[in-house]
């Protein structure tokens, strides 16, 4: 049981390191640029993963729905912003100011889908984000 | 860099990461699904992929303004460290974790959960420190308040908001 709460820690942490380090690139460059390289080394990285563990991509790609491939194009906005936020607003502000957005989406988009909610609790913890993001505009 | 910059966020900022947010659970759903289809490194490597060709697309119908840009940026914080091309290592990592924690018994939950706790940790030390060639940060009270409000908020959404309890 630890090895996956370490893996769970760890997939936290890199989410930062990641975004620290493309925000440096993009500080030397633009935060599109450094997108570009974070997805093309990442591309590079998972390829050669994925040949020498052999046959990664599926034989009936075909047959997938096409919008699976829309996340890939998401993730170069996502991270192009990231580094334009990280170098504007610091590091914790980027990553609360994120978060609330994941949390804040993802129970509305729960919601329409009809995925179950507990109301109460979800409420509850917008109210509480929401109190939080005022807080990150208030003037010293 | 060692100064102490007292980045202020403005109302600008604040829509941009919340919306980056709202892309970030309409990526990620994407991606779960790809990964149904066709497993984790596929998905990953899809996204990897598409996204490089994305970037090439945009890059190259904003160039100009972008190279000018980049050279501004370059005179002014001069070459970027090596290092600093390596952050797509670290999202092809970040996949292979989240996938192995996921499929243990933290589930989704507890894998988010634990995930969101390791990027405040990391993100406190990163402004606390200036880690990583970015400015350091002073952090106050105020900083405490939305960590604690917004930490607070998030577990109570993923561990008893999601899902009929």
């Amino acid at each position: 049981m630890i090895l996956p709460i370490v893996a769970a820690f760890a997939a936290g942490l890199l989410v930062i390191l990641s975004r620290q380090v493309n925000g440096r690139l993009s500080l030397s460059t633009t935060p599109m640029i450094s997108s570009f390289w974070n997805h093309i080394i990442g591309a590079v990285v998972l390829t050669v993963l994925g040949l020498a563990l052999g046959n990664f991509i599926p034989a009936d790609i075909a047959t997938f729905p096409w919008w699976i491939y829309l996340g890939g194009a998401i993730g170069v906005v996502f991270v192009a912003s990231g580094s334009w936020l990280i170098t504007r607003i610091g590091a914790v502000n980027s990553t609360l100011l994120v978060i609330s957005g994941q949390m804040v989406s993802g129970v509305i988009f729960d919601l329409v889908r009809g995925a179950p909610v507990t109301v109460w609790a979800s409420a509850l913890g917008v109210l509480l984000i929401i109190a939080g993001m005022a807080l990150t505009q208030r003037s010293r | 860099m060692t100064s102490s910059t007292p980045q202020r966020t403005n109302p600008l900022h604040l829509v941009a990461a919340f919306g980056s947010g709202c892309l970030l659970t309409l990526a990620i759903f994407i991606n779960g699904e790809a990964g149904r289809y066709g497993g984790a490194l596929f998905s990953s490597w899809i996204a990897h992929t598409v996204g490089t060709v994305v970037a090439v697309i945009l890059l190259a119908l904003i160039w100009r303004r972008q190279r000018a840009e980049a050279q501004t940026a370059t005179v002014t914080y001069g070459q970027p460290p090596l290092w600093s091309y390596l952050g797509g290592v670290c999202g092809a990592v970040t996949v292979m974790l989240t996938s192995t924690a996921v499929n243990s018994p933290l589930a989704l939950a507890g894998t988010l959960a634990l995930g969101l706790a390791g990027q405040v940790v990391l993100s406190l030390a990163a402004d606390f420190w200036g880690l990583l060639g970015l400015p350091r940060r002073r952090l106050d009270l105020r900083d405490a308040g939305a960590v604690i409000l917004i930490a607070a908020g998030s577990l109570l959404i993923i561990l008893f908001g999601l899902g009929a309890a």
